[in-house]
């Protein structure tokens, strides 16, 4: 038992510890900055592998935060694959696929979905098709009986076929409405043309949809939705057992094919800058695009070119956020990137801004890319980019759906199956030499193009008096007008 | 700040939910100032998200002064005392933290998330400009701001198709002294009009610790992150008390009809009800009725009018529940050839048809499994469950509410959810047609 006195004194240091603790607070050093602690250790997803019966690769991540199950399957067939002249049949042969199976109709499928909750879709874009399920683990089963029946038994009844022709070609006419989606559309078709798949709208146009038919639409899943061609990744609270086990009975009338190899063709290249206006009369701001066909995702110069674009224009604090936005408050937001596909996407600067101030921000637009062409980045800004991308490297495998599109982009980019464990280091490899070289190489704006969404009335006058390329005005298409 | 308002506020209306068997802990305390601490330990990603929601938002603005608390928002991107132009985000970046905020109706939130040893930063810059902001405070940082922010004005709503829909609506169905009458992002004049003087009394009036949450959610050592959180904290005065606008009761006496032409392709139909605030019983039985007539391919609207008839290019129903009021609103986009007449007789009959014949048990079981589903993938990240935490806190004044989401759902019956229909369903409602300009003849015409 305690002496009172015992007690006094225990509360009386109690409360001098207080005052100097408290004393203390008022005078910390603000100017000095946390030092932070000891790195934390980043656990890498571990993948596990199965093959099914049929041939499907399957790749499977434990999660078990959350009783929830999350499946991607990769079809390695996107809108790349869309004939010349027929864009919008990849997308369309998604769109259509859940529209009825041998026993289900397209009312049924998505009511087994909605009954269970689960989110469930199939889409495609230019490097591949995919299809989707998030469900709870307990609804698991039933979500992955209807899952493989629209895989394995799609019978792309007319009826629907017809039904979503007609709410495409409406969805085509609605985008015209965008400045965004316009200039989007027109940049990608200036750069690559029609030829190139790239230079198509994925979702088609109004000719090749009225052309297409469903043959085609079977066609294009015969020849690619093809268990040979494609991987299944699962990430959640699960045992791989518990999935190969219930997909090996469900999807064992979904047989290999043959499939034809494919690859990306060649974008043209641009010999000179170019400057194309689209008028959308009265627009409070035009949307500028700036670029040229650049790279594809299997560039050795891939690191250096992360590292360098994430100066130039790929976060908050890039040279071309804090000049554009934050030095002029021409626009809300301004940036750079590379599309790294399966072919030569491309680099892109864009912007919407002030109407007022298109030719001040095409202007500082070109003056960042080409002072970083001509001198390159400091050692303190490289410092700082890499830091960056080092730590938020600890922020990527967070979600199930982190995960899964982080084995997405090793699956469609034949990466190396360790890429992630390199990541760090591959990034710290970078230089100040590399980033000269590469900003060299990929920043030449003489081969750019410049696409202007906005209202001509206001904006041709100074744009063209800049001089910087002959001036086209286009269509919505991006089509030269006359 | 970089993102859009209304995406934002869908975030949180998806944080807003939980479920039994996802239990999301948390410790909460408050500093003698009267700020209060959630914290929330998940070990599974190296990860922290360090975050803190003032309880204001464009609701405590001023007539004249709409679009305030969000520009404000910005001046707090802008550095303080001991954090230089453009330093806040760049010691983040730095650190590869993904770095943002928000502003809505109700309240205004800041957030950073970090590589867990970088906690600490995210403190002292939270911190920092809780405390000395209007040190660094300029008129040259005002108006570039306000640049960026009519610059974010044009390219969300002016330069976007029936992007200004939602502002027309809200200034139709509340009175003109009703907080909720004008936009988050606020008027072009409004806009033009903030000073500095402004400035000063928003942060004077509302960014005290009393009027604050900050929650830390992630791999963090609560005993560490307590004794961070003193160090920084515990030296601002408590701010003090303000009224807050009450909810009234608010209705409108008839129908308001509006015709809008708008750069658009095809006429959109908004039919808007006044309906209940966010976390009641009522908002629940009108998310479920939301889901009923238009999640999904067997959905009352989407079955028979995108689906069937094929007559509207698409159609959606929210309930939309704010602090002190809500909305209930049905969308629909009319097919090209159609009008938005058609639209609105079409939609009448199916709602007159769902208030009779009544709603099914399976269309219950299935808009609350989607709810369940919703719910537990909100907890999917620090940052999600760290947003759900402080919002409950400050607009249910408890954040254990996250876990008790789906309590809210709890027995619900067809004739509950019918009876919120009727409740609100039936009463006068704001009409806006959104015509292609020159299409006038597009819009709908009441009795046809």
């Amino acid at each position: 038992m305690k002496t009172l006195i015992e007690n006094l004194l225990t509360g009386l240091i109690l409360t001098l510890i207080f005052s100097f603790t408290s004393m203390s607070q008022g005078n910390i050093d603000r100017m000095k900055r946390p030092v932070p602690g000891p790195a934390p250790k980043i656990k890498l997803p571990e993948i596990q592998k199965a093959v099914l019966s049929n041939g499907l690769n399957v790749w499977l991540v434990e999660k078990h935060e959350l009783p929830t199950v999350a499946f991607n399957l990769v079809i390695q067939a996107g809108a790349d694959h869309d004939p010349k002249g027929q864009p919008g049949m990849a997308s369309m042969t998604a769109d259509l696929l859940d529209e009825g199976t041998k026993s289900r109709s397209t009312l049924e499928i998505s009511d087994e979905i909605e009954s269970i909750g689960a989110s469930f879709g199939v889409y495609s874009n230019f490097d591949g098709s995919y299809m989707t399920l998030n469900v709870l683990k307990k609804y698991m089963e039933r979500g992955l009986n209807v899952f493989s029946d629209v895989l394995s038994n799609p019978v792309f009844p007319v009826k629907e076929f017809e039904r979503l022709k007609v709410q495409r070609l409406a969805a085509l006419l609605q985008q015209r409405d965008q400045p965004v989606a316009i200039a989007n559309n027109a940049f990608s078709y200036i750069l690559y043309g029609t030829d190139h798949p790239y230079g198509n709208n994925p979702a088609g146009n109004e000719a090749s949809l009225k052309a297409l038919s469903r043959d085609d639409i079977q066609m294009f899943y015969q020849s690619c939705y093809r268990p040979n061609n494609a991987t299944l990744i699962v990430v959640g609270d699960i045992k791989l057992g518990e999935v190969t086990a219930i997909l090996d009975r469900t999807l064992s009338g979904w047989k290999k094919g043959d499939v034809a190899p494919f690859t990306v063709p060649d974008p043209k290249s641009c010999d000179k800058m170019r400057v194309y206006l689209i008028d959308k009369p009265g627009a409070p701001q035009s949307e500028i695009r700036i670029g040229y066909p650049a790279l594809s995702r299997s560039t050795p110069d891939y690191f250096p070119v992360q590292v360098m674009n994430r100066m130039l224009g790929g976060q908050f604090t890039s040279r071309i956020n804090l000049n554009l936005r934050e030095k002029h408050g021409f626009t809300y937001g301004a940036r750079s990137g590379f599309s790294f596909q399966k072919g030569a996407g491309p680099f892109t600067a864009s912007s919407g801004v002030t109407t007022e101030k298109s030719d001040s921000s095409l202007r500082e637009f070109l003056y960042e890319i080409n002072l970083m062409r001509e001198k390159g980045m400091t050692a303190e800004e490289l410092e700082f980019v890499k830091k960056g991308l080092l730590g938020n490297f600890a922020l990527t495998f967070e979600t199930p759906a982190q995960i899964a599109g982080a084995l997405q982009s090793i699956i469609l980019y034949g990466l190396p199956e360790n890429y992630f464990n390199n990541y760090l280091q591959n990034i710290d490899a970078v230089t100040l030499k590399d980033v000269d070289r590469v900003s060299k190489k990929y920043l030449d704006t003489s081969k750019m193009a410049v696409v202007i969404v906005g209202d001509l009335s206001k904006i041709k006058e100074p744009i063209a008096s800049m001089k910087v390329g002959d001036v086209t005005v286009c269509d919505t298409d991006g089509k030269p007008l006359k | 700040m970089r993102q859009s308002i209304t995406l934002i506020i869908l975030v949180i209306a998806m944080c807003v939910k939980t479920e039994a068997q996802v239990k999301i802990p948390f410790e909460k305390y408050s500093l003698a100032n009267g700020l209060t601490v959630l914290l929330h330990e998940d070990h599974s990603a190296p990860l922290a998200a360090v975050l803190i929601q003032y309880h204001v938002g464009s609701k405590n603005e001023k007539p004249g002064r709409t679009g305030f608390a969000h520009l404000f928002e910005h001046m707090m991107f802008q550095g303080s005392a001991h954090v230089g132009n453009h330093e806040h985000f760049k010691l983040l970046q730095e650190v590869g933290a993904n770095v943002n905020g928000f502003t809505n109706e109700d309240g205004t939130t800041y957030f950073e998330v970090l590589p867990s040893n970088y906690v600490e930063l995210g403190l002292y810059l939270e911190s920092d400009r809780m405390g000395f902001l209007l040190d660094s405070m300029s008129q040259g940082k005002l108006d570039n701001q306000r640049d960026v922010v009519k610059n974010e004005r044009r390219q969300n709503y002016d330069n976007r198709p029936y992007g200004t829909a939602d502002e027309k609506i809200a200034k139709a169905i509340y009175p003109a002294d009703h907080p909720y009458s004008w936009p988050v992002i606020g008027y072009m004049d409004d806009l033009s009009a903030a000073s500095l003087d402004d400035v000063t009394g928003f942060f004077k009036t509302y960014y005290a610790p009393s009027n604050a949450c900050l929650v830390v959610a992630g791999d963090l050592n609560p005993g560490e992150v307590k004794k961070m959180i003193q160090k920084y904290f515990s030296d601002f005065p408590r701010g003090a008390s303000f009224d807050r606008p009450k909810t009234v009761p608010v209705s409108l006496s008839e129908e308001k009809r509006m015709v809008f032409e708008d750069k658009v392709q095809l006429p959109r139909l908004y039919l808007t009800w006044h309906s209940a605030p966010n976390y009641t019983r009522e908002d629940a039985a009108l998310e479920v009725l939301a889901r009923i007539l238009s999640s999904g391919k067997n959905s009352r609207l989407y079955k028979s009018m995108v689906y069937e008839n094929q007559i509207a290019q698409s159609v959606s129903a929210s309930q939309g529940g704010s602090e002190i009021a809500g909305t209930f609103q049905i969308q629909i986009t009319a097919k090209p050839g159609k009008n938005l007449t058609q639209m609105e007789v079409a939609a009448d009959s199916l709602i007159a048809i769902l208030l009779g014949r009544g709603i099914t048990d399976k269309e219950i079981e299935n808009a609350l499994a989607s709810i369940e589903s919703q719910i537990v993938n909100s907890a999917s990240t620090s940052l999600g469950k760290g947003i759900g935490l402080a919002s409950y806190y400050s607009y249910t004044g408890d954040p254990d509410n996250i876990n008790k989401q789906m309590d809210r759902y709890k027995g619900m019956t067809p004739g509950e959810v019918q009876a919120a229909a009727s409740k609100y369903l039936k009463n006068p409602r704001a009409v806006l047609s959104i015509v292609p300009v020159g299409k006038t003849e597009l819009a709908a015409k009441k009795g046809e």
